[in-house]
């Protein structure tokens, strides 16, 4: 039996191959996400180890509110660095300033932001300091700064040149140095700006006794662990020490939940939704092989080949495959995971690879994925092989042309049926409609798999009739093609299905997100102008701009949104703080107790479902904690219902200002005096703004156009996803091709021996081809826009907005591409049906 | 219609005969039901003689493929009982008939008779190592040189002329020594000097080793080389003959086309 599962696959080399290379890409794609991800994060732990290598132990304050994108802590005081010096075991106390700061490069643009921290510190001078100068030397007084040598490529700034810094206030400074860590290694995309102590602490945390932390080094032969404890004694309750290795987790926890958690997951939806496509392609190379095999299994069985025998066949040759496969995927993930580090680096988004090393561990994990993949994909079809009856062996072989059975036709209609049932009544059932939609759209993809061979006769008639009626003879033919095997038809459609519903899936969801944005925008904000910074996590945007704003002429109302780190009633809400009055001329937040207007420094204004949730009032009051110890009390001045775009609480901003030494704008919106010219107050408005480093200035439409900008990036990524789908079902519908047209050789060699001539059989397999493509994708695309549009129902249900929006220009660019790919697939499989002779069609036995 | 030749076949009770090396009885087929049910076997009571050569013949329809299939286990019957030596095929499930199949059935097809991917040899030995036994290499060599394939062990079905193809097909049906060889028209594909070959090592096995073999054909001349011919027409058994020859066959064909 062995010798023959090895004959068989030598035979049909090609067709191994085939079914092998859906298992190869698949399995390249999870090797490369879990090398790279190993290896980013080995390379951004020995970043972090380098970049703590002069801090043994470290202390900060224990006060750390999550605001925004930042967790804001609590200074502390200057004094205990003389403090910590005089203990004993202490070798050095380094006082650390820490904030945001954003240098502008020599093209006037900001550098960075647009996901790495753009950091602003002070530079020390100091032995184990882990950053050397590379050129010029440290900055002293105000006016002069250090950038990392990443920063300075970036910007084109050299030693001497003048620049803007943004803290968020514009500062002018002189670059008087440039730095890097001693390894050389860049910290992919993060900035840095070195200014003295004394400034740091005026600019970037804007008083000048406080410290973000003091650093300690020990003294020789004290351990990290021995100094904590050395040291731990002295320390006020509202302070921590931190060991160097304890602050490298802290680091390597938080980029793991954020960049790199996502990157790695977003790369393993790549690979997962590989391996489910290579799934159907295996499952119906396998399924085609074992129906052309029936009548050598028949013989075996009638031979003496026991089920268990013919099952294990079948077994041991998928075993094969998926071994195989998922070896050169090993091997094709590693070159993979090298080429998308290349890309990477060329976006500026290089991390450090400690060596992209094979792992034990990564090579078990992705050849047992291969295999199983391949086992699994084999199961049914080998199953079905085993229960070939002997008797088989001496009928004349027929094709199974045979329907699908009332069973599945049953079943797969009750499984779509729930699930339409889950997306259209989520938001009757339960609390959590979203959950019950995502439910119902996975009970409606099962279904549908199920479902594919009953419909797929009736969806290949209905495809094939306006090319049988404009292809003529062939076009007939290959429809009727189509038709004959229901089975095979669906199951090669199912591997082109699964790609394109998850891309009409997330398209659909991104337009509609983009509407839904437009709609809230449309609803929520009355104003004309809106400012706000380039990147999402670089420097915010100076208070100080909003006030110059509202003397230009003609302007009615100038609103400012910011990040206030406070707690209430022990709560992190993360309110935004803002000036009631000015907010009420720019956003209808629609107001249904009390007057915004009115509110006055210590309100507090918010949404209903909020006043609802925590039992507020008009009238009520809280009490707000702050990171400088105090605590205020707010009133509740209005209750109102837009909650979506401002978010559900908000505070005055003079309430706020007394507790920042920091303030920093996140968003400024502008509101002009009815019968003034827009284009004429923008210009006026824009020469203020470009005195504050640029932000970008652009009116409701102009703003709206921006967020949808990095949806569309998104969507790029989910376009990659087709491509990969597409490429596999595109060798899926080859390889069905390849083996039915072996199947029909008598039947092409009796139509050229009638007279089809040979671009006619091979325009019959192109079309065959189309028609399959088509019934694939616009599966797909139903599938994907039907389980969004549940999935915005159920997020409109619990959110309070969503407005469903199609992605019509994706759906006819995917089913374009669809057909083009099943033009291509088919080139092979048509010249090779072209190529038969027609005396050995007519003779194979 | 003469009957009295199906009767002699039978074994009176106490006859001083050869034992049966298989016996059918009542056999009933059918295909379909109700209006469109076929008969293909009705109440046929067959004994095959062990160490023979029995030829089943009948016109197209008659029923002598049904017979042959429901004797070597690959089609059951709709009623009445198959007895294999001492066994029942009726009582036995999918893995002992898969079993009997392997160790004491013989098959000879008409067409497709080879796994294309393996060799001769390996054609050959096939049912043994289904079965994982090493076949007897003593007799392996002998059924070889029987059949005349020495040389050509090596090749592939595709690389063998039809009747050489058949010789592999007789040689991997004896090197089980199975206690009966089904053959099914072996000589249907094949131009009538490979026919007689095969015609001839079949009789030489049967004569030379005691084999038992079941040959269902519609060829006079490829029943003549049987010991005894069985004609069936309408799925009944209708006439017996021993010691036949082509003219003999043929002339009874005749009376049963009448």
């Amino acid at each position: 039996m062995r010798s023959l599962v090895l004959h068989n696959m030598w035979a049909h080399k090609r067709r191994a191959l085939a079914a092998g290379v859906a298992v190869v890409i698949g399995i390249a794609f999870l090797t490369a996400t879990l090398l790279l991800g190993n290896a980013m994060t080995r390379g951004i732990d020995d970043l972090f180890s380098e970049g703590y290598s002069g801090t043994d132990v470290e202390v900060r304050s224990t006060d750390v509110i999550a605001s925004g994108e930042r967790d804001i802590a609590a200074t502390i005081d200057e004094s205990l660095v003389a403090e910590l010096a005089a203990i004993d075991g202490v070798a050095a106390a380094i006082p650390v300033v820490e904030g945001t700061a954003q240098i502008v490069g020599a093209d006037g643009e900001p550098i960075g932001g647009n996901g790495p921290p753009t950091i602003g510190t002070n530079w020390v001078g100091m032995d184990r300091n882990p950053y050397v100068l590379l050129d010029g030397r440290p900055p002293v007084g105000a006016g002069e700064v250090v950038i990392d040598s990443g920063t300075a490529d970036a910007g084109d700034l050299r030693v001497g040149d003048r620049t803007t810094v943004r803290v968020p206030a514009p500062i002018d400074v002189t670059v008087v140095g440039v730095a890097e860590l001693r390894s050389g290694e860049q910290m992919g995309g993060v900035t840095f700006t070195w200014f003295d102590t004394d400034t740091a602490q005026d600019l970037l945390l804007g008083d000048a006794d406080a410290l973000y932390a003091v650093d300690l080094q020990a003294e020789p032969g004290v351990g990290d662990e021995e100094l904590r404890a050395a040291i731990e004694s002295s320390l006020p309750s509202d302070l921590e020490a931190l060991t160097r290795q304890e602050l490298i987790d802290e680091e390597m926890a938080a980029i793991e939940a954020d960049f790199l958690g996502f990157f790695t997951t977003f790369l393993l939806a790549f690979a997962g939704v590989a391996l489910l496509v290579a799934t159907f392609s295996i499952h119906n190379t396998f399924a085609i092989v074992v129906a052309q095999r029936t009548r050598e299994t028949a013989l075996l069985r009638a031979l003496g080949a026991s089920r268990g025998q013919v099952l294990a066949g079948v077994g041991a040759e998928a075993l094969v495959i998926g071994a195989v496969a998922a070896t050169v995927g090993l091997g094709a993930g590693v070159g993979l995971a090298i080429g998308l580090n290349a890309i990477l680096t060329a976006l500026g988004a290089g991390v450090p690879t400690a060596g992209l090393g094979m792992t034990i561990g990564v090579a078990v994990l992705a050849l047992a994925v291969g295999v199983v993949v391949t086992l699994v994909a084999a199961i049914a079809p080998a199953l079905r092989a085993s229960k070939v009856a002997p008797i088989a062996a001496l009928r004349e072989s027929a094709i199974d042309e045979s329907g699908s059975s009332t069973v599945r036709a049953a079943l797969g209609t009750a499984v779509t049926a729930a699930g339409i049932a889950g997306l259209v009544f989520s938001t009757d059932i339960g609390s959590s409609p979203l959950q019950i939609a995502a439910l119902g759209g996975l009970a409606v993809f099962v279904g549908l798999i199920l479902l594919g061979p009953v419909v797929a006769r009736v969806a290949a008639a209905v495809i094939g009739t306006p090319i049988a009626a404009v292809r003529g003879q062939n076009g007939v033919l290959a429809r009727r093609n189509a038709m004959r095997n229901p089975k095979r038809t669906s199951g090669t459609a199912s591997a082109l299905m699964i790609g394109t519903a998850v891309v009409a899936l997330f398209a659909s969801l991104g337009t509609s997100i983009k509407a839904s944005l437009g709609d809230l925008v449309d609803e929520s904000f009355g104003g004309d102008l809106v400012i706000s910074p380039e990147g999402f996590s670089g420097a915010g945007l100076s208070p100080a701009m909003a006030a110059d704003i509202a003397e230009v002429p003609g302007v009615d109302a100038v609103a400012r949104l910011s990040f206030a780190a406070m707690l209430v009633d022990g709560r992190n809400d993360e309110p935004l703080a803002t000036d009631f009055e000015q907010l009420a001329a720019v956003a209808e937040l629609d107001v249904i107790e009390g007057d915004l207007a009115s509110i006055g420094d210590g309100g507090f204004a918010i949404g209903r479902d909020y006043a609802d949730d925590h039992g507020l009032a008009l009238g009520d009051e809280l009490t707000a904690e702050f990171l400088d110890g105090s605590t205020e009390t707010l009133t509740v001045g209005a209750i109102f219902v837009n909650d979506d775009l401002m978010g559900d609480n908000l505070v005055d901003d003079a309430v706020w200002e007394r507790h920042t030494s920091t303030p920093e704008d996140l968003i400024v919106m502008v509101d002009i005096d009815d019968g003034a010219s827009l284009t004429d107050v923008r210009a006026e408005v824009q020469t203020v703004v470009d005195r504050y480093g640029s932000p970008s200035l652009q009116d409701s439409d102009e703003y709206l156009e921006a967020q949808g900008e990095q949806i569309d990036q998104m969507l790029g990524l989910v376009y990659g996803l087709l491509a990969l789908a597409v490429v596999i079902a595109l060798v899926g519908i080859a390889n069905t091709l390849s083996l039915s047209i072996h199947e029909r050789t008598r039947e092409i060699g009796l139509l050229r021996a009638v007279g089809q001539t040979r671009s006619a059989v091979r325009s019959t397999v192109r079309w065959e081809s189309v028609i399959i493509a088509v019934f694939g994708t616009v599966g797909g695309l139903a599938l994907g826009t039907t389980i969004c549009w549940g999935l915005i129902r159920a997020i409109a249900a619990t959110e309070g907005f969503g407005t469903f929006a199609p992605s019509t220009t994706t759906l006819v660019v995917v089913l374009a591409v669809a057909i083009v790919a099943g033009v291509v697939a088919a080139l092979r499989p048509a010249a090779r049906a072209a190529r038969l002779d027609v005396l050995d069609a007519i003779s194979t036995d | 219609m003469d009957t009295h030749h199906s009767a002699a076949l039978l074994d009176p009770p106490g006859a001083p005969t050869r034992p049966a090396a298989a016996r059918v009885r009542g056999a009933v087929k059918r295909y379909g039901r109700g209006d469109t049910a076929v008969t293909a076997l009705d109440h046929v009571d067959l004994d095959i003689p062990a160490g023979r050569f029995t030829a089943v013949m009948g016109p197209s329809g008659s029923g002598k493929s049904t017979l042959m299939h429901c004797l070597a286990g690959l089609d059951t019957l709709t009623a009445g009982q198959v007895v294999l030596g001492d066994v029942d095929l009726g009582s036995l499930n999918d893995r002992d008939l898969t079993r009997v199949r392997r160790e004491r059935i013989g098959f000879v097809f008409q067409s497709f008779n080879l796994v294309p991917t393996l060799t001769a040899r390996e054609n050959i030995v096939l049912p043994s190592s289904l079965a994982g036994r090493k076949p007897d290499a003593d007799w392996f060599d002998q059924v070889v040189a029987t059949v005349g394939l020495g040389d050509r062990l090596r090749h592939r079905p595709a690389e063998l002329s039809g009747g050489q193809q058949q010789r592999v097909a007789v040689a991997r049906a004896l090197v089980s020594r199975p206690e009966v060889v089904f053959a099914d028209e072996p000589t249907g594909n094949l131009d009538s000097r490979s026919g007689t070959e095969i015609l001839e090592f079949m009789a030489a096995a049967v004569r030379d080793i005691g084999q038992t073999i079941v040959m269902v054909t519609h060829d006079p001349a490829a029943a003549a080389y049987a010991d005894s011919v069985v004609f069936l027409a309408d799925g009944r058994i209708v006439d017996a003959i021993d010691d036949p020859t082509a003219d003999t066959v043929l002339d009874r064909m005749k009376r049963i086309g009448d």
